[in-house]
């Protein structure tokens, strides 16, 4: 195959002692993360390595209203690993928090890309635009000004994590800095470079790095429907099922076992942690599948309840995931009505013990009327036949 | 003092039987849904669930069934006559409704001295019993939007875009049983405050002695307690 | 007079701009800018206390942990709950990751690239770069695959990350060795994956890192179980194996080439420590890294946060703002302008008061070295044993007050990494210990009830406080008092520099356009 033929990947894989076996492995591992069959393995391998003789891609890793998260949690990718990505895979001209240059000149190498164009521009973090933009001053202006010029000349965009997505707690109410998410503002904006949307908080480094398969050698750009993404511009092979689907504890769930507090005999045993308020069955990314952190685990095997990170709704206010989804602990959340906040329980049993009383009083009337025993005379007539005078 | 006969003609076998179906499946639903929602002892989700699928769709074709039989099936045009024709004419507003809805307003809040007259339902009654049909499809669909085999459908997942995520599509699932608790409690105790004749009928099948009403003019014209 | 501003100051965790006034090559005055709000407190309002170690941990993405059990902290000590013994050691276990997790990456992949140049890596020669290695009792790594990736790297012509990176500055040492830059470059790439296990072990016990998950109100949600320990042992002991090999000595090997970095970044010399990592007591003061506070000499008092003031003069903030202490603290944002004479950060003016409610209140700094010097200074044995030893191999014996330095604040950092990386393993071997004796308990079951409560904990950067009032069951009221808000703070209400500020005063700048010293001595804060 012609794959084996390509010597310069031998050779540079051979230099990081990555054996043929490993890489192929990857291949596989990818694929399975594309929500692919494993036999697409060798044309990834194939793709992978035609590409990896190309120049590196350019990229843009811009920080928005971020705590730096995403950033963290990409350097904890080892498939492969981030300086491999960023030193052989992508070039990668401007990464606030890990490039060389600073101030100035770290703004003339982003300015340099923005101008020639056809990058990828990966943002991290929410678009701030509260205080006429101010809420983030990069290089002496609010960062807004020159996100329309940036977001326009790539040719794609990765929003990574739940505040590049829809604003993510940034924009959860009261959204004191007017945290918007990548695509509103690009659609504020009219501007049409697709994106793709990456939530949960932080985002997963192995998503991250199947978009760059994707983008850059399954021929992403060229045809957007290698992303196949869902009305929410999410690839649906991560965040098509929920991670109640794919839960190592769903067995638990099936039998009725339950942790209903924490550090207890159920918890020892690793029980289904529904009802201290998992949002797994309404959250939709492939957390349990890929995990986290070099697959070493993931937050409900360590015992916690998910708080739903991953959800996200790019195309509505309020859909973020800590409005969803908070309280954390509950079963549902907190509906607000004006200043009032309260939880769908207490207003369902509000309103059906209050009829139960209204029918209760509404009874003692009966009785007092004496219908109890067979109503009351019917009337001879309709009330308005009556009064139209019609007797007959 | 005197309430309407019930006659077996006012509820045919059929509907008796699709009565008792849609009270036990709604029941199921109800225990099973709370137990879903929080599974306040241990051992049972499996079983709750299926419950859950199981009576959502006895209960969904006992609907669909009911409302096909509304064209074929007779029932009385009036309570207190043995007088039929197609049940879905007696279950839409007919001519003997027009009007009554204020008076039977006036009645509810003994604003009113006498019962008003009716065809075989009164207004509200009727404006209640069609509501159900809309309701348990909605139901049926929002449950659906949050089952997994099914939320993927490009269907279940628009509607689930629509109302902002499944945390939103769940606490309507909610609050819409709450909606059928409601109507049940209205619905058992209008039934029966005046006396449980019509519980027998649509229970037991059995007939009570009562007014006789014209089928014409829905006005009384004898019977006992006339 | 000449001003140079650096904006973004890159390799740090969120935005930051630098402003300084440069006199006859040394910086005259200086104004740093946090230039990102976004408003954390107004977001927790309402809310219910168990949700603030969620929502308020993302404040950062470098420091989750320490945020996290801060408002777990505050929480706790609102409603009055103690935590089970369990709870202490996985929360102390999960702090020490993440602690070397960050000064690992702090030295490697955000600081290094100041004191080290890849370009010169280039011109080593293999053999001596071994040679090197094993006299400064540093890390061997496959040195040759290195260059050749390096030197393949820069053929490419796609510079990535090193894009318009101040290659070949003058303020970088010149006689140092190309082979120790080699040796850095090689140290740089490993560091990557060796944060990475530090980064896992956080995500065995915590679920994921960043963001963890398990430290909530009342103990810890993860029950540690024997196969769960070893796999955390075993990356510890991959991770402080590569503190003692190769951060250390490469921290010995690399400074006597920066020596002159003793001499400037220093600043105001007033150390704070809330104080991290608990005994079994739960007493600040007895912390292994103990509470404290300096501010003035080396005489070190107890630390309280009632003694924290808050000014917003030079802040984008409502004047009503200022003058607070974070118990009573209002967060209401008001953008006016960026001017050094008036308003210029989004970060308030944080300051310690001597004597409670009364001042203006000390500049303190905090970080590794503020809790270095306080742990120092209260006598903290292996604390003191580090440092001497450290002094003395710097030529220094003796004099802890050049600690107060660009130098002393890179080696503090260090020092701590491997005084915590020795805890860690500790630690872990007493949990361990628990599980075979059985019953221990991580968690304590508690009713929500109102109160107030601060929790007062350090991040790996410095002093993180979150304050906390419960009223009917919700957070009415939220501060956090996070590690830069006090380094990078503006001035104050008298118009004092902030530690950073203050640090930046008498930086050597050789060239105004590229002031290297400066992003040096900014960035030696890890902001």
């Amino acid at each position: 195959m012609a794959y084996e033929e390509n010597g310069a990947l031998q050779s540079l894989l051979a230099a990081r002692g990555v054996t043929r076996r490993d890489f192929l492995k990857w291949c596989g591992s990818t694929a399975a993360l594309l929500g692919m069959a494993e036999s697409f393995a060798p044309q990834i391998a194939a793709a992978v390595e035609g590409a990896v003789l190309q120049p590196q891609a350019p990229a843009l890793w811009i920080n928005g209203g971020a705590c730096t998260g995403c950033t963290e949690s990409m350097a904890q990718v080892d498939t492969p690993d981030v300086a491999t990505i960023v030193l052989d895979l992508l070039s990668v001209n401007y990464f606030e928090t890990i490039m060389m240059a600073q101030g100035e000149d770290a703004e003339a190498a982003k300015a340099d890309l923005v101008a020639k164009g056809g990058y990828v521009c990966i943002y991290e973090g929410t678009v701030m635009t509260g205080f006429e933009g101010n809420a983030l001053r990069v290089a002496g202006k609010p960062q807004v000004e020159e996100l329309p010029e940036v977001f326009e000349n790539a040719a794609a965009i990765v929003a990574v994590g739940s505040c590049a997505v829809d604003g993510g707690w940034v924009a959860a109410n009261p959204n004191p800095a007017g945290g918007i998410g990548v695509l509103e503002f690009c659609k504020e904006h009219n501007i049409e470079t697709p994106v793709v949307n990456l939530p949960t908080c932080p985002v997963n480094p192995e998503w991250v790095v199947a978009m760059v398969i994707d983008v850059l050698y399954l021929g992403a750009l060229e045809d957007l429907s290698v992303l196949d993404l869902d009305e929410f511009n999410r690839p649906k092979g991560i965040f098509g099922q929920t991670i109640h689907d794919n839960c190592s504890r769903r067995g638990h769930f099936e039998n009725g076992e339950f942790v209903t507090e924490f550090g207890s005999v159920e918890e020892a045993k690793g029980y289904c942690l529904y009802a201290v308020g998992c949002k797994g069955p309404q959250t939709f990314t492939n957390c349990p599948i890929v995990r986290w952190n070099g697959r070493a685990s993931w937050c409900v095997e360590s015992g916690a309840p998910c708080i739903g990170c991953g959800s996200a709704n790019p195309l509505e206010a309020g859909g973020n995931w800590v409005d969803v989804n908070a309280p954390f602990l509950n079963r549902h959340r907190d509906i607000h009505v004006g200043d009032w906040v309260t939880q769908p329980t207490v207003v369902g049993a509000a309103v059906g013990a209050a009829a139960v009383a209204a029918l209760a009083v509404h009874g003692v009337g009966m009785k007092a009327a004496g219908r109890m025993d067979g109503g009351a005379p019917y009337e001879e007539m309709k009330e308005r036949d009556a009064k139209k005078g019609g007797g007959k | 003092m005197a309430h309407p006969a019930h006659y077996r003609e006012a509820h045919p076998m059929v509907f008796v039987l699709t009565h008792w179906i849609n009270l036990i499946s709604m029941v199921s639903l109800a225990f099973s849904g709370f137990y879903i929602h929080y599974p306040f002892f241990s051992g049972f989700m499996g079983v709750a669930r299926g419950m859950h699928f199981f009576f959502m769709y006895v209960l969904v074709v006992n609907l669909t069934f009911r409302i096909i039989a509304a064209f074929f099936v007779k029932s009385a045009v009036v309570n207190g006559s043995r007088q039929q024709d197609t049940d879905i004419k007696n279950w839409l507003p007919q001519e003997a409704n027009r009007g009554q809805m204020i008076p039977w307003l006036k009645y509810y809040l003994f604003l009113k001295k006498d019962h008003p007259l009716g065809a075989k339902y009164g207004v509200l009654q009727k404006i209640a019993y069609i509501a159900t049909v809309p309701l348990t499809y909605v139901m049926m669909w929002t449950g659906f939007s949050l089952y997994g085999p099914y939320m993927n459908h490009p269907w279940f997942e628009s509607s689930l875009a629509l109302v902002g995520g499944p945390m939103n599509m769940r606490i309507i699932h909610y609050f819409m049983m709450w909606v059928f608790i409601i109507f049940t409690a209205i619905h058992a105790y209008l039934a029966n405050v005046e006396g449980f004749a019509p519980s027998r009928l649509i229970f037991a099948w059995k007939e009570s002695e009562g007014l006789e009403f014209d089928p014409k003019t829905g006005k009384v014209v004898g019977g006992k307690g006339h | 007079m000449a001003r140079t501003i650096v904006d973004p100051l890159t390799r740090i965790e969120g935005h930051m701009r630098v402003e300084v006034e440069v006199e006859d090559g040394i910086v005259s005055d200086a104004w740093v800018s946090g230039t990102l709000y976004r408003g954390m407190e107004s977001v927790l309002k309402d809310r219910r206390p168990q949700d603030a170690f969620y929502v308020s941990q993302r404040i950062c993405g470098v420091c989750p942990i320490s945020h996290g059990h801060a408002s777990t902290m505050a929480a706790e000590a609102a409603m009055g709950v103690q935590i089970p013994e369990g709870a202490r050691l996985v929360r102390n276990i999960i702090e020490a990751a993440q602690f070397l997790h960050s000064h690992i990456l702090w030295f490697y992949t955000l600081g290094a690239l100041d004191y080290v140049d890849p370009v010169k890596a280039l011109s080593a020669n293999i053999a001596d770069t071994y040679a090197l290695a094993e006299a400064a009792g540093t890390r061997v790594a496959d040195f040759g695959a290195v260059a050749k990736r390096l030197t393949a790297f820069v053929e490419s012509g796609n510079l990535s990350i090193f894009t318009n990176g101040w290659f070949g500055h003058p303020e970088y040492a010149q006689d140092m060795p190309a082979e120790l830059h080699l040796i850095a470059v090689a140290h740089y790439l490993e560091a990557l994956e060796v944060q990475g296990d530090a980064a896992a072990i956080i995500g065995i016990m915590g679920g994921k890192f960043p963001h963890f998950m398990t430290s909530v109100n009342g103990g810890t949600t993860f029950v540690p179980t024997e196969q769960k320990l070893d796999d955390v042992l075993y990356r510890f002991t991959k991770v402080v194996d590569f503190v003692n090999t190769a951060l250390i000595p490469d921290t010995l090997a690399i400074a006597p080439y920066y020596l002159p970095a003793l001499g400037f970044g220093g600043g105001t010399g007033k150390f704070l420590s809330w104080g991290v990592f608990d005994k079994p007591s739960f007493k600040a003061d007895e912390r292994y890294l103990p509470n404290g506070v300096i501010t003035s000499g080396l005489a070190v008092d107890n630390a309280s946060t009632d003694n924290v003031v808050e000014w917003v003069d030079h802040s984008w903030y409502e004047d009503d703002n200022g003058g607070l202490n974070p118990a009573e603290g209002r967060t209401k944002a008001l953008w006016t302008d960026y001017s050094t004479d008036d308003k210029y950060s989004w970060g308030k003016s944080v300051r310690y008061q001597t004597t409670a409610g009364s001042g203006t209140g000390e500049a303190t700094e905090v970080g590794p070295l503020a809790r270095m010097v306080v742990a120092y200074v209260k006598g903290v044995e292996p604390v003191v044993d580090l440092i001497d030893s450290t002094l003395a191999a710097l030529g220094a014996p003796g004099q802890p007050e050049v600690l107060v330095s660009l130098l002393g604040r890179v080696a503090a950092r260090n020092l701590e990494a491997a005084y915590i990386g020795g805890l860690s393993i500790d630690w872990l071997v007493e949990l361990i210990g628990y599980i075979k004796g059985g019953d221990v308990e991580y968690f304590k079951a508690h009713d929500v009830v109102d109160g107030k409560g601060v929790g007062a904990w350090e991040a790996p950067r410095g002093s993180v406080a979150h304050f906390m009032d419960i009223q009917g069951g919700r957070i009415a009221g939220y501060q956090v008092v996070a590690p830069t808000t006090w380094d990078i703070a503006p001035r104050d209400a008298d118009g004092v520099r902030g530690p950073m500020e203050e640090a930046l005063i008498g930086t050597p700048v050789m060239d105004a356009e590229k002031p290297l010293n400066v992003v040096r001595v900014a960035r030696s804060f890890d902001p």
